[in-house]
């Protein structure tokens, strides 16, 4: 390292290990000095390495949301054109029972959606890493295929499969004695897109999970093994904790995804139209207004409000994932 | 007797399992825990069998026949041929397969490089702001992607990059997932030392990072790459929202608007169209998976795990 080139270099040390200032010795302190502040110097390339992705993100990310929040305070109308309207935007937004009721289904959603598929995750993946299910590797396979199909092709397959009348779950229902059975009903709905949506995740939360519980040392089951503890109080109480934080992070990432519900309702709509309404999540609710009636101000508007919720909701996770001491 | 086992297995090494005798289960919950994966793998394989099995049928046999078996007539080869031709006046398959290509071919190679530099920056040098500009990436993998389209689109109405395929590119080539992998990675696999060496030698650094960096981090590379393909490949409300003409569409799109051309009733005859796209849509992926399967399994998502 840069120690190296310093004429009165210090005697070597295991890496990683810096003595706080003042308690090393003085001749090391007075080496490094110098050197640090030609380390620093030469740091400036760093800034230019990282610069076009922060162009592109300011160009694309930042630029965007800003010029969205500009809008969001407009109003353009047939006559008189677009003039400044504080917060009116806002306010329709906020009092529109519709858009309410989206953000109302899709907490659900969330809610039901992601512990279901990390718990299922977890399942499988530690199924997997203790080696206690054959052909684990065709089965991991498998349940990784979903992450290939988009959202719009498994929205599709899943429409014929569950077809009122036509579709061979709605007939396998039938037949197990459930009568008719229809899955786009006002009902069933959410229930159906959960199970879609269950489908295509899964598997990518059971290779992450997987990724994750193989990374523990083996001698640390071993010992527990050797301790006489059963699998079950292994997965659970040994190797759960010690995959928490690949949990939370996969928490994160499950509710983002989850809270911007929008293909598999949208494609749904094209099947079933009354079984998806205008506002069914959020971000239908912004697309219908801003693409569907053309008033971008308003769609805008409902964007913001709509980050600003899942801003909040994250905020408030990392705060208390802060707490329990496990943000980096 | 099992001590002995136990003894006995740093033998067979290649195993890096616990060996399973010594969890003491009960006789068939092997057999059980096998069933239940292979009900969740039905669960899982039984939409992909379906869309395969359907691509070859008529649109008749689509609704009348057993979903999850054959029937005449083979209509598979029609059905694909179809994909070539604009039947349903929303536009041509093959048009939105090659967009599709080109989009995530060329998002993917700028993302990468991008990902590469940042990745580099943040991992190698600690110029000022360096930790807040990290945390500002990061914190734009919480930003819903949908609160971005929208007003991309309205900034794109602004400056004409509506309907420009540069619209669709230039906002996926950011990927802070991706500036995360490639960070880990050369944290974890370039040395500091060989870096400070080419420094001594007087390479510049633009050659130290095209010389060193970049061979050092290949793997790293390939898993942004790949995972920046399948995203755009995936990415369905983005091009819904800036691109108007169908020309432009990628596969989603292109197969949202056959959706619902089909659905509406009055061009039924494009439901097998509709199933043998869907079937072209995901093959692709899937091989390159299946060809690709340990930088998915090794690589591609441990990054995202140690967050």
């Amino acid at each position: 390292m840069v120690q190296k080139t310093t004429p009165h270099a210090p005697p070597p040390r295991a890496p990683g290990v810096t003595p706080a200032d003042g308690t090393g010795p003085p001749r090391a302190a007075a080496a490094r000095r110098p050197a640090r502040r030609r380390a620093r110097s030469r740091q400036w390339p760093g800034a230019v390495f990282i610069s076009p992705h922060m162009l592109a993100l300011a160009l694309f990310m930042l630029v965007p949301t800003g010029y969205a929040v500009y809008d969001s305070m407009q109003t353009t109308r047939l006559v008189g054109g677009t003039h400044y309207s504080g917060f009116a935007n806002y306010s329709t937004v906020l009092h529109s029972a519709e858009f309410w009721d989206g953000v109302r289904r899709v907490l659900v959603f969330t809610g039901v959606q992601v512990p279901v598929t990390i718990a299922l995750g977890f399942f499988f993946a530690a199924l997997f890493d203790a080696g206690v299910v054959k052909y684990a590797r065709f089965f991991r396979t498998v349940f990784f295929m979903p992450f290939a199909v988009p959202g719009v092709v498994a929205a599709v397959m899943w429409s014929f499969l569950l077809l009122p009348g036509f579709g061979p779950y709605a007939k396998l229902m039938h037949t197990l004695g459930f009568g008719h059975v229809d899955f786009f009903s006002s009902k069933l709905i959410l229930p159906t897109i959960i199970v879609i949506v269950i489908w295509e995740w899964t598997g990518y939360n059971v290779t992450i999970l997987y990724t994750s519980l193989k990374s523990i040392p083996q001698h640390v089951t071993e010992a527990a093994v050797m301790d006489g503890a059963r699998l079950g109080t292994i997965v659970m109480r040994l190797k759960l904790p010690m995959v928490r934080p690949t949990i939370v992070m996969l928490c994160f990432l499950n509710t983002v995804g989850a809270l911007q519900l929008f293909t598999e309702p949208s494609i749904l709509a094209a099947f079933q139209p009354q079984a998806v309404s205008y506002g069914f999540t959020p971000t239908l609710y912004v697309y219908n207004t801003a693409v569907g009636s053309g008033d971008y101000n308003l769609g805008a508007a409902a964007a913001v409000v709509l980050a600003l919720i899942i801003g909040a909701l994250s905020l408030g996770a990392f705060a208390i994932r802060k707490r329990a001491g496990e943000f980096r | 007797m099992s001590s002995k086992r136990f003894a006995r297995r740093p033998a067979k090494r290649p195993t890096d399992t616990v060996p399973i005798h010594l969890y003491g289960l009960r006789r068939g919950t092997v057999t059980v825990l096998t069933l239940i994966c292979a009900a969740f793998a039905l669960f899982i394989l039984a939409p992909v069998a379906w869309l395969m099995i359907n691509a070859t049928k008529t649109q008749a046999n689509v609704y009348s026949t057993n979903g999850f078996w054959f029937a005449r007539p083979f209509h598979l080869l029609q059905n694909l041929s179809a994909l070539g031709h604009n039947v349903s006046g929303a536009g041509v398959y093959l048009h939105w397969l090659g967009n599709t290509l080109l989009y995530a071919a060329s998002a993917a190679i700028g993302a990468t490089i991008l990902s590469a530099m940042a990745g580099y920056g943040f991992a190698r040098f600690g110029f000022r702001g360096a930790n807040a500009l990290f945390y500002l990436v990061m914190s734009t993998l919480l930003v819903p992607i949908t609160s971005v389209a929208l007003p991309l689109f309205l900034v794109y109405a602004k400056v004409g990059l509506v309907n420009s395929v540069w619209g669709m590119i230039l906002p996926s080539m950011v990927s802070p997932v991706g500036i995360y992998l490639m960070r880990t990675y050369i944290d974890s696999s370039v040395p500091r030392d060989l870096i400070d060496a080419a420094r001594m030698d007087g390479a510049s650094e633009i050659r130290i990072f095209l010389r060193i960096v970049l061979p050092l981090t290949v793997p790293g590379l390939v898993t942004v790459l790949l995972l920046t393909v399948v995203a755009v490949w995936n990415n369905y409300f983005l091009p819904l929202i800036i691109f108007s003409r169908s020309q432009l569409y990628p596969l989603t799109v292109g197969l949202s608007s056959l959706s619902h051309a089909a659905e509406t009733g009055s061009k039924a005859e494009l439901v097998p169209v509709l199933i043998a796209g869907g079937l072209v849509t995901i093959l692709p992926l899937i091989l390159l998976f299946l060809f690709l399967e340990k930088y998915f399994r090794g690589g591609a998502l441990q990054g995202s795990t140690t967050g």
